[in-house]
């Protein structure tokens, strides 16, 4: 009967505190209510010991310190693998930047007939890279599409294609996903342009991915290809696609094939460099993000320390005041 | 160079494209290299990814391009 009377006063006391804790969600308050009151929770503490549940808190803390840890092995991850596809990056760069010197770019030019291969990433949790890559694709879209012009969308990476069905899915011509289940290499980019040539008609490509600068700055880049036939009226046009006619051309090849072949090859090296490039950037800024979110979890697992060991604090306070004011109460 | 002097290459009339001819150039280099080398650069002709054409804003069946495990 004693010990009926003494479980009731616990629960009763049990309650009131937890009230009026602050306690770090209305959720976790709620439930910590809702267990104390429904669920009768197996006695830790020694009989007669009063204390306000903290096992809420105490697995919300355990939970967040797990985040963290996933987090900051992700950070680990990507940073390791960063190293090495920079130095392919790197090296891939070299690539394009000759066709750009021969060639030149032509980002402004007007033809009916525009492809945007935009490059995105399969995986997320890589901040904006992908959004921004979208947001450009999306741009470009409106700015070339028009009465007599079509524009559609080839889309390399799961997360690009979801962004992209919302709202343009009658524009999207082809999409690619699966893309870096083995390290991006030149053959496999080289299958894929083929692919897309043999698959998409086109009057001038242009390539979107980010850029790599630093681990924390990437570039939304375009790149346009032409296609030989437009590529051969601006040269005539001359420009920098005038010179073409001081190279000498060996064999029997006539201009137009040479221009076709540079064409297609110019396309696969710059789909290799992009999808480096937006490989690196990706691994960048999923680092920078898992980053600043263990700091965050960190943050958060501060404020729950404080929130727990006030609580305690509390607790205890309460208890001595109890011991005190009925010993006090027994001698008086 | 005899083959590349008639007025349409070769494998330009086969259909193929630059990138096809160069990579199958490309892939008959590869295997004239000896063993320790052959099996790097194997490597790094893996390719693996699937791809699916849209027609009236719906995804066909996707086509997975692979050369592991078959």
């Amino acid at each position: 009967m004693a010990m009926a009377l003494a479980a009731l006063r616990r629960e009763g006391r049990r309650r009131i505190l937890s009230a009026t804790v602050t306690n770090p969600s209305p959720v976790a308050a709620s439930a910590a209510a809702v267990r104390s009151s429904a669920v009768p929770q197996p006695e830790l503490a020694p009989l007669g010991l009063r204390s306000i549940s903290t096992q809420v808190v105490r697995n919300r803390m355990k939970s967040v310190k797990n985040i963290q840890k996933i987090t900051k092995a992700m950070k680990m991850v990507a940073a390791s693998k960063l190293r090495a596809v920079q130095i392919r990056t790197e090296n891939s760069r070299g690539l394009w930047e000759p066709f750009t010197a021969l060639l030149g770019d032509a980002p402004s030019v007007d033809v009916k007939k525009n492809v945007i291969v935009s490059i995105t990433s399969d995986k997320g949790l890589c901040g904006g890279i992908n959004s921004t890559s979208v947001k450009v694709s999306r741009a470009l879209h409106k700015l070339t599409s028009g009465p007599e012009k079509e524009s559609k969308y080839v889309i390399l990476g799961e997360k690009g294609k979801v962004q992209l069905v919302r709202d343009s899915r009658n524009s999207i011509e082809m999409t690619v996903t699966e893309l870096q289940k083995n390290p991006i290499n030149y053959t496999q980019i080289a299958v894929l342009a083929d692919d897309i040539l043999k698959n998409v008609e086109y009057d001038a490509l242009r390539v979107i991915f980010n850029k790599f600068h630093s681990v924390i700055s990437f570039k939304p880049t375009m790149v346009t290809i032409l296609s030989p036939e437009v590529a051969e009226k601006e040269s005539e046009a001359g420009g920098k696609m005038g010179n073409l006619d001081s190279y000498e051309i060996e064999g029997g090849e006539t201009k137009s094939e040479i221009l076709q072949n540079l064409a297609e090859f110019q396309f696969s090296c710059v789909l290799y460099n992009g999808a480096l490039e937006n490989a690196c950037s990706e691994l960048g800024a999923r680092m920078s993000a898992m980053d600043s979110s263990s700091r965050n979890a960190g943050d958060m697992l501060d404020r729950l320390t404080l929130t727990y060991n006030r609580t305690r604090q509390a607790s205890i306070t309460t208890e001595l005041i109890e011991i005190i004011s009925g010993a006090s109460a027994l001698e008086g | 160079m005899s083959a590349t002097t008639a007025a349409v290459p070769f494998w330009r009339a086969a259909g193929m494209t630059y990138i096809g001819y160069s990579n199958i150039c490309a892939a008959l280099v590869r295997n004239c290299l000896k063993e320790p080398f052959k099996s790097e650069a194997a490597s790094r002709e893996k390719v693996h990814f699937s791809i699916s054409k849209w027609a009236d804003g719906k995804q066909e069946k996707p086509t997975v391009r692979t050369d592991s495990e078959e």
